[in-house]
């Protein structure tokens, strides 16, 4: 089994490396191209279907500071693509490293059950669960932007914050059902 | 299976037509197993619904073999398909057979929209709540019913019932819309009896149907009620304010309780007469609304499209003119919150968020506070910014006791310093950040004022040493401004606790506040700088090594990095011509704090005129300072 490690290879100098891990390859080429629009820093963004990554590759990839699963709520093959691609990332990515993306959370369509599964998901692994827009270019940037932030972070650019720290002010929790609390 | 997979791909695309819904129908609820769920799912009508099928299946439901979800499902499908059931005669003949399924909790909620009002069925529901106490779902009939005949329950309910009802028929709805399209049918969106939206006749408006705030319209009472012998006038023939007063007493509400939303004095009325049942049913619109455009929309429309945004501004102008939120708003926000990406409709949302109430302390933690901080973690500044604006406007008094309200009210303010400590660390101490929270702590100071609560809550470490040690002059004089009103604050508070034994501001309260003033005073005028005691230590062979002359100094008045630009400004216009520009020559310090003055820093000014009581010898700017309060 190969695994992704997170540091077993040098951090490049103001530069942050992102991985995009989606099954239906969709979001991620509008995303990356929002995501190098950044000026402050030189983001690298690479993008991939499912994990394991080729091994022909290992030796010229450089090391991945944070590791997105996009998943489109509205399949749920996407799901399973994910969950099965989380088993090839070391135990260190969890610390911080490792965030879920999800779209389509608002659709009529989806189960919610699907929803609460994912979020179960993220709660469990102690990531952040964000949502995202992704059928207009705003929500397409904004999601960028919401991932530059935690990037800068595990990329260890912003002083006095750790991947750690931020993931646990930013960790998921599973809301009870709301609809039968009462307010009173 | 196959067959099943055929039978869906044609319902979604095309629909069924009546027959074929009979004899799935039929089969779906003499099954007993999961396909049947399945089926039910996929029963989209391409016409219309066949009545008897529908009556067929209530004799299945009343065989009593079904699962108790499938029985839900059921019914919910037939809400969902009530306006397209061709004739209803026969169904209205079989409500007595529904009305027994009231006992069982989980299908009341849906089940009552399906009944008519009589009499006997009022009663039975009356026994039944002596029976069995005041359950929440019989109250929920209870009131329903009160909204269409309040002669009949003469019952006072709770006010402001505040649970929704699950609008779980929207999976249906939009295939169903989906297939009218296609059939290009119009579509007319049932939302329950009370509210018939406008039939559009222009078909390729129907997808906002819902949103559109329906205009003023008189009700259309079916049920002439003989025994009712006050004339009504309908509001919508209300045109002033005096005309608003003269019928107070006789005025008829509108069927679409959304339209009051548009209307001010029809607000107004709202507000003064406080009927629990108007409100009841203007949240019932509300929440149903906002459910179907923003937590279980189709896919492919359009959020930010003007209609939108009007609905949600006349929203707000709505509750800000009653001064209060709408309790389903309350409940969409905290739903939409989980979902949010933090960048939709920010100002709208937003907006709501300052309008909810504050509530207990025990929900506030899950409700709001977690997804907010998870938003605010990882989002933009600008976000920040918005978000400490909008907890700026946030202050409203709940039905709560004052000690459970000051809690509430305590654990927010604390959950905004956590915010903002932790933020400014992220951010960098960004000045435009730095300068919302201070606001923020400005409001919270003057909410002993606004309020009379007895409550001083000061600034945590890590909003005052980075404001403190701020690079820019804006953020240090909001911070002088700040310090002095917390003064003004806190001694007016003393006072006040010795005439009165009403409350108690803690001793903590007040040891923070002087510790905060001496460090201040140490570090800007007595150039006494990370020296024990002093808030913010360091060791000395550190502070040695970083080869800062004077270190001690450094945050004084005339070392400030804040007060850069105007100490060589200063210096320039001492020494004119000189060009070594030693800071340490700046004395005796009067002068230039003269200077500084003229230069706009009233905020400092006063801080030095009340804090510090100088005993100047001559040349020596440094004066003696403390007149802390101590206690």
């Amino acid at each position: 089994m190969s695994l992704l490690k997170p540091f077993s290879k040098l951090p490049g100098l103001n530069a942050a490396n992102i991985l995009l891990v989606e099954n239906e390859e969709q979001l991620q080429q509008r995303l990356a191209d929002a995501l190098v629009e950044e000026t402050a820093v030189t983001v690298n963004v690479r993008l991939a279907k499912t994990l394991p990554l080729p091994l022909k590759n290992e030796k010229s990839r450089p090391r991945i500071d944070l590791v997105v699963f996009i998943i489109n709520l509205t399949s749920e093959l996407s799901l399973q693509s994910a969950e099965a691609s989380l088993k090839y990332l070391d135990p260190g990515y969890f610390l911080g490293k490792v965030c879920l993306l999800v779209t389509n959370a608002r659709n009529a369509s989806v189960p919610p059950a699907r929803l609460d599964t994912v979020r179960k998901l993220a709660a469990s692994l102690h990531c952040p669960l964000l949502c995202a827009e992704d059928q207009t270019p705003d929500g397409v940037t904004n999601a960028a932007e919401r991932l530059l932030t935690i990037l800068k972070v595990a990329a260890g650019l912003v002083p006095m914050t750790t991947a750690l720290y931020l993931s646990n002010l930013t960790r998921c929790t599973v809301p009870s059902d709301i609809d039968q609390q009462g307010f009173d | 299976e196959r067959n099943l997979v055929a039978v869906e791909r044609v319902a979604y695309s095309k629909g069924l037509p009546p027959e074929a819904i009979s004899i799935m129908l039929e089969f779906a609820m003499s099954l007993r197993t999961s396909p049947c769920v399945r089926v039910l799912k996929c029963l989209i009508p391409a016409t219309v619904v066949p009545q008897e099928a529908v009556v067929r299946a209530v004799v299945w439901l009343c065989v009593g073999k079904i699962p108790l979800s499938t029985q839900v499902l059921f019914i919910k499908w037939v809400l969902t398909m009530f306006d397209m059931i061709d004739a209803k005669d026969q169904l209205h003949s079989i409500y007595g057979f529904l009305f027994s399924f009231v006992t069982e909790e989980n299908l009341v909620c849906v089940v009552m929209i399906l009944l008519h009002l009589r009499l006997f069925r009022v009663r039975k529901l009356l026994d039944l709540q002596s029976k069995m106490g005041r359950q929440p779902f019989l109250m929920h009939l209870l009131s329903l019913y009160k909204v269409f005949c309040p002669e009949l329950v003469t019952l006072s309910l709770p006010s402001r019932m505040k649970a929704g009802f699950r609008n779980h028929n929207s999976q249906w709805k939009s295939a169903l819309i989906a297939v009218q399209k296609k059939n290009s049918f119009q579509v007319t969106s049932s939302v329950s009896l009370t509210v018939r939206l406008k039939d559009k006749t222009n078909p390729r408006k129907r997808k906002h149907n819902h949103l559109e705030v329906p205009a003023l319209s008189s009700a259309v009472n079916t049920q002439t009620n003989p025994s009712s012998s006050r004339k009504l006038v309908p509001l919508v023939q209300l045109h002033s304010f005096s005309l608003l007063l003269e019928n107070l007493h006789h005025i008829e509400l509108p069927a679409q309780m959304g339209s009051l939303l548009g209307s001010s004095l029809a607000l107004q009325y709202l507000d003064c007469v406080q009927d629990e049942s108007a409100f009841l049913r203007l949240n019932f619109w509300l929440g149903h609304a906002l459910h179907e455009e923003f937590l279980f929309c189709s896919s492919g429309v359009s959020q930010n499209s003007e209609e939108v945004l009007q609905f949600l501004d006349r929203l707000l102008s709505s509750q800000h003119f009653l001064q209060e939120g709408f309790s389903s708003t309350e409940a969409f926000l905290y739903k939409f919150l989980n979902i949010w990406d933090g960048s939709l409709l920010r100002p709208q949302i937003l907006g709501m968020l300052s309008n909810i109430p504050v509530v207990p302390s025990s929900c506030i933690r899950q409700l709001l506070f977690e997804p907010l901080m998870q938003l605010f973690f990882t989002s933009t500044l600008f976000f920040k910014v918005d978000n400490m604006a909008a907890f700026l406007s946030e202050k409203r008094v709940e039905n709560m006791t004052l000690s459970g309200f000051k809690d509430s009210l305590m654990e927010l303010v604390h959950f905004v310093g956590r915010l903002a400590s932790v933020g400014l660390q992220i951010e960098g101490c960004h000045s435009l950040l730095l300068s919302f929270i201070l606001d923020f702590y400005e409001t919270v100071c003057d909410m002993f004022l606004k309020y009379g609560l007895p409550l001083v809550v000061m600034p945590p470490a890590g909003v005052f040493y980075p404001a403190l040690f701020a690079t820019d002059p804006m953020s240090l004089l909001l911070f002088f401004f700040f310090f002095i009103r917390y003064k003004v604050n806190l001694m007016s508070a003393k006072t006040q606790e010795k005439q009165t034994e009403a409350f108690h501001i803690s001793r903590q309260t007040y040891r923070e506040f002087n510790h905060y003033l001496v460090v201040m005073v140490n570090c800007l005028w007595n150039s006494k700088m990370f020296q024990p005691g002093m808030g913010v230590e360091m060791e000395e062979e550190l502070l040695v090594s970083s080869k800062v002359p004077q270190y001690w100094s450094s945050f004084d008045f005339i070392h400030h990095p804040a007060f850069l630009s105007y100490a060589v400004d200063f210096h320039h216009k001492c020494w004119p011509g000189s060009r070594n520009v030693d800071f340490n020559s700046i004395k005796p310090w009067g002068w230039y704090l003269e200077y500084l003055y003229a230069q706009g820093f009233e905020g400092l000014k006063q801080f030095v005129q009340s804090n510090i009581s100088r005993r100047s010898t001559a040349g020596d700017g440094q004066g003696d300072g403390l007149s802390a309060d101590q206690r």
